[in-house]
């Protein structure tokens, strides 16, 4: 608990300073009051960088690295290991791909919708090329005249000229896109989604990795990979090993009662094999996955993220970033291990981990990404919450160096509490983290069978932490008045089925969690005027008196719980906590179970009685209408 | 090698004969030889609503399934069990930029991509109602005609937006068809002639039949021949539209209309389920055969299969009214046309008993010819 007494010694640190504040705002008197309780909290929160992704300039001398809470990105010389230069780009960036001649960055600005086009020697920014909603992974062509961009809001993915910085088309991809990675022939393009198919809540899910063809820049394929949630980071094996794909996901066994956790295999992390279709085309392909595990059976190894392969192909490493550790995987391990085992049985197995890891290498906090360099002479991990990258000794495989990005020293209150967050040693055999189903702060898609041990009751839809700092109480059925309960005694008893977190650091991790902001809201216009469906739906909104339960003041929830008829025949009460309204659009399937899988569900199938809100009178275009002006909160 | 220098020589001449009578401006060129496909040889239903083309490849709507033809045979059929929302394809429609298909079908509206189908409802989504007849792609929007009104899905957004009697000047909200223009949208409204959507100006104006007749029609080319219209096409070309209606057929290119009846022209029945069209070329898909005019020439010629003789028929009539008959060993699957599509010089046409591909008799030696008309 390293992290826990960092904390403490930092607030022992910082009580001079509030102490300082106390006394400046009883001799100025209340009219400073505000301005003296900003530069307090400016001065009291450190600047942290949050490095996420990072990529090799091609001649191997400089890595890139991506930071995103200080808005940059950053140039480490490889040999001197220091960072020697710093851009500022847009906001939230998350990934960046580097042009083929190595002359040009492209960094995505989540927030922005932007890509930074950076001029790589004198690392100036050139200009922001329009994207979709949130853009994130980002690939050039082989000749890097096109660029791909993943919208992770938009869910769709930007095909930009590069040219002219236009933008070409769009193409459809599933939910919160992610990676994006280009085949090493140039011919496809790969892109991982984050969240699964918007299936029956009975299913498990099933996730899509969306293949492009290069040339045409169509959709050539989605090749479905069953049982798993967030696809992550993706890296294509040398071609004289096939030149298949590693993904890494998690694997929930959603519709198990999750109080099954010590028992083991609720959540479990690893990796799919994709061998796509050879032949490119819509209908020809048939891309085959095999889904293996990297966890042990007594110890898990969740947050699979990053991954790379030396340039031989040998092996390939992977991040567990709620597990701080990097597992490196044999190559022929695995074949051996695909060749021996039926594919069908081996998402399942957890014996496949020590047959194929050879190492697990511990990191700093949150590894989310890993990259070899192109000599093969080394590999880095970006430790996200540590404001470092870790150097790997390759083929050795042992931890060389720790690279210090130049993040502050002090770990604040806040921080810890990210770290915590992020962290799956609390759960029992370190099975999942708060961020395991609630990645980017956010939600999972999926509904899980969570306290009660009967199988298939009062099943609940994962919510999203985005924005409710002001929304007690908390859980569906409003049990929890606060979220130290909500994430204390309740979440070690009934999910983590461990001790927990102890009082200072839940402290900590309820200031993160209070903290996470709301996303920018792309459905309402920068000036705030609502177009004319948007206005007609706000109409109907308070004529159908929907602000009863949902009043704007407080987050459009009245904060209290209410029957609407929405209960599922095995929920043990009818009486559900209001759910606040902000930022709807990005959190599908709605409804406590999530049998909602669109808004509009809400009224045209699960409102038969009108007990949530009087809707049956209204015609097909008001109801577009209101769901229009609901995106817009 | 003398040889192969004569039968060059002959290929030539052939093909001056052939093109011959077109440069004349008389007659044009005849679809002679045609493969059908049918229950026969692997279509899941004999009854085609729609037929789309992408390159080389054939995609058909039925009453069955979306069907997929590669090299000249049936080589996937889709039924709801991979997915697609329902039995009844009524249109297809390519998404030349993604490659994504759009289906129009009696389940409501599918997105065919990368060999996975999205369907959108009017349960889970703001489509107006789940019987839809057409579909049509202007850059992101996706036009979608329902029993229920006009629907437009911004793609980027995922809004939806209603266009009925409540809102657009529509006497019936049932839409059959949609085509899209350089400028506009137009859509092709049972009982309400044909409506257009001026893209940015975001209004409607309609146009319907300027005698009120049902039946009748007092003045030729007075305004749109009827209001029951069935379908619609553009005509990128020219800037012409043309409606098919139940009563005979119209073209419109902004100020003058250009109406055609059985009785007046070589329309082979007034009774037309849809129009195609591009350069001189109008193409009408009725109940009794496929007719072309040229709009150019007022040159007709219908296609249809002979039911006596099982062979095919082919009728020109020109434009001084004098018609003249080519029998033919192969013709249409059937005489009841529901639409069609071109293929370079070959053209698709969807029948009440199969699909049948019409073949241009220089396929081969008119490539060049063959991609320049594809990339319109």
């Amino acid at each position: 608990m390293n992290g826990a007494s960092t904390a403490h010694t930092a607030r022992g640190t910082l009580f001079p300073s509030a102490l300082a504040v106390f006394l400046l705002v009883i001799v100025l008197g209340p009219a400073w009051t505000g301005d003296a309780q900003a530069a307090s909290s400016a001065s009291l929160t450190p600047h942290y960088l949050t490095p996420i992704a990072a990529k090799f300039s091609p001649d191997g001398a400089r890595l890139y690295v991506v930071c995103e809470d200080d808005d940059s990105v950053l140039a480490v010389d490889v040999r001197t290991q220091k960072v020697e230069k710093r851009a500022k780009v847009g906001h939230k960036p998350k990934d960046l791909a580097v042009s083929p001649d190595g002359r040009t960055l492209y960094v995505s600005n989540e927030w922005s919708d932007t890509v930074s086009v950076i001029d790589a020697a004198t690392f100036e920014v050139r200009k922001a090329l329009a994207t979709g909603w949130g853009p994130r992974g980002l690939t050039t062509d082989r000749l890097g005249k096109i660029l791909y961009v993943a919208n992770s809001i938009g869910n769709d993915v930007s095909v930009l000229d590069l040219a002219t910085g236009q933008e070409l088309k769009r193409l459809t991809a599933l939910r919160s896109p992610h990676y994006v990675q280009l085949s090493r022939d140039g011919r496809r393009v790969y892109v991982s989604n984050i969240l699964a198919h918007l299936e029956s809540a009975d299913e498990s899910p099933v996730s899509e990795l969306m293949v492009i063809d290069a040339q045409k820049q169509t959709v050539a394929e989605r090749i479905l990979i069953p049982g798993v949630l967030e696809l992550r980071h993706i890296a294509e094996a040398p071609g004289p090993l096939g030149g298949y794909l590693l993904v890494p996901f998690m694997r929930p066994k959603n519709l198990n009662p999750l109080i099954q956790v010590d028992n083991g295999w609720i959540l479990t992390h690893g990796v799919a094999i994709v061998h796509p279709a050879r032949a490119s085309g819509v209908v020809s392909s048939h891309s085959e996955v095999t889904e293996v595990l990297l966890d042990d059976i007594d110890r898990y190894y969740a947050g699979a993220d990053g991954v790379a392969f030396t340039p031989d192909g040998r092996y390939a490493l992977i991040t567990h970033a709620e597990a701080a550790t990097v597992s490196v995987i044999d190559t022929k391990l695995l074949a051996q291990r695909l060749r021996s085992v039926p594919a069908a049985d081996l998402p399942n197995r957890l014996d496949t981990g020590r047959q194929i890891v050879v190492h697990r290498l511990p990191t700093q906090s949150n590894p989310t990404d890993v990259v070899v360099a192109p000599d093969g002479r080394g590999a880095y991990v970006v430790n996200r919450l540590d404001d470092s990258l870790s150097v790997i000794e390759v083929p050795g495989f042992h931890i060389r160096a720790r690279i210090d990005l130049g993040g502050p020293k002090e770990i604040s209150a806040l921080r810890q509490g990210e770290r915590l967050f992020h962290d799956a040693k609390f759960c029992f055999q370190g099975q999942f983290a708060c961020v395991t189903c609630h990645p980017d702060n956010h939600i999972d898609g999926v509904a899980w069978n969570l306290e009660t041990p009967q199988l298939g009751r009062d099943r609940v839809a994962n919510r999203t932490l985005r924005g409710i700092a002001d929304t007690a109480p908390f859980k569906w059925n409003g049990h929890n008045p606060d979220l130290e309960t909500q994430c204390g005694p309740r979440i070690a008893k009934f999910l983590f089925h461990s001790e927990g977190f102890n009082a200072a650091q839940l402290a900590d991790l309820v200031a993160f969690i209070k903290s996470i902001p709301l996303s920018p809201n792309r459905h309402l216009a920068a000036d705030g005027q609502l177009t004319a469906a948007q206005e007609r739906g706000r109409d109907i909104f308070y004529q159908k008196a929907c602000d009863t339960c949902h009043p704007a003041a407080t987050h459009y929830t009245a904060k209290t719980s209410f029957d609407v008829g929405t209960a599922a025949k095995y929920d043990t009460s009818g009486m559900l906590d209001v759910p606040q309204l902000d930022r709807i659009y990005e959190k599908p399937p709605y409804l406590h179970n999530g049998e909602a899988r669109s808004l509009e569900e809400i009224w045209t199938i699960y409102n038969p009685t009108d007990k949530h809100g009087v809707t049956s009178d209204m015609s097909k275009e008001q109801l577009n209408d209101l769901v229009e002006f609901l995106k817009t909160l | 090698m003398r040889s192969a220098q004569q039968a060059r020589w002959l290929l030539s001449m052939v093909g001056f004969l052939w093109f011959l009578p077109v440069a004349c401006a008389q007659t044009p060129a005849l679809y002679t030889k045609w493969e059908n496909f049918t229950t026969a040889n692997g279509m899941p239903d004999a009854k085609v609503f729609s037929v789309a083309v992408d390159g080389a490849r054939v995609w058909a709507g039925t009453e069955n399934g979306l069907v997929l033809i590669e090299n000249s045979k049936v080589s996937k059929v889709y039924t709801t069990a991979d997915g697609l929302p329902n039995r009844v394809v009524t249109g297809v429609a390519i998404d030349k930029k993604t490659g994504d298909l759009w289906l129009s079908t009696f389940g409501g509206l599918s997105q065919f991509s990368g060999g996975e189908f999205h369907n959108y409802d009017s349960l889970t989504t703001g489509l107006a109602n789940n019987i839809v007849y057409g579909v049509a792609i202007q850059d992101e929007f996706v036009w979608v005609a329902t029993t229920a009104g006009i629907n437009r899905l911004n793609t980027r957004t995922g809004e939806w937006a209603i266009f009925s009697e409540k809102n657009a000047p529509m006497h019936e909200p049932w839409a059959y068809g949609i085509a899209v223009g350089d400028k506009k949208v137009y859509v092709a409204v049972w009982g309400g002639g044909v409506l257009e959507y001026d893209i940015a100006e975001g209004y409607w104006k309609p146009y319907t039949d300027p005698d009120g007749e049902m039946e009748i029609v007092l003045f030729k080319n007075q305004g749109l021949i009827h209001v029951i219209v069935s379908n619609i096409s553009y005509n990128h070309d020219t800037k012409m539209f043309w409606a098919s209606t139940y009563f005979g057929m119209s073209g419109y290119d902004g100020h003058n209309w250009y109406n055609y009846l059985s009785t007046d022209s070589g329309l082979a029945s007034d009774f037309i389920n849809a129009t195609q069209t591009r350069g001189d070329d109008v193409w009408a898909c009725t109940d009794k055969g496929l007719s072309y005019l040229n709009f150019k020439t007022n040159t007709w010629v219908t296609y249809r299969p002979n039911k006596d003789t099982g062979k095919g028929e082919i009728v020109i009539t020109a434009a001084d009214k004098k018609v003249t008959k080519v029998e033919t060993a192969t013709s249409l699957a059937h005489n009841y046309v529901l639409n069609m599509a071109f293929q370079g010089e070959d053209i698709w046409v969807a029948t009440a008993a199969g699909l049948s591909h019409g073949i241009h008799e220089s396929h081969k030696e008119g490539k060049s010819n063959e991609q320049a008309r594809s990339s319109r």
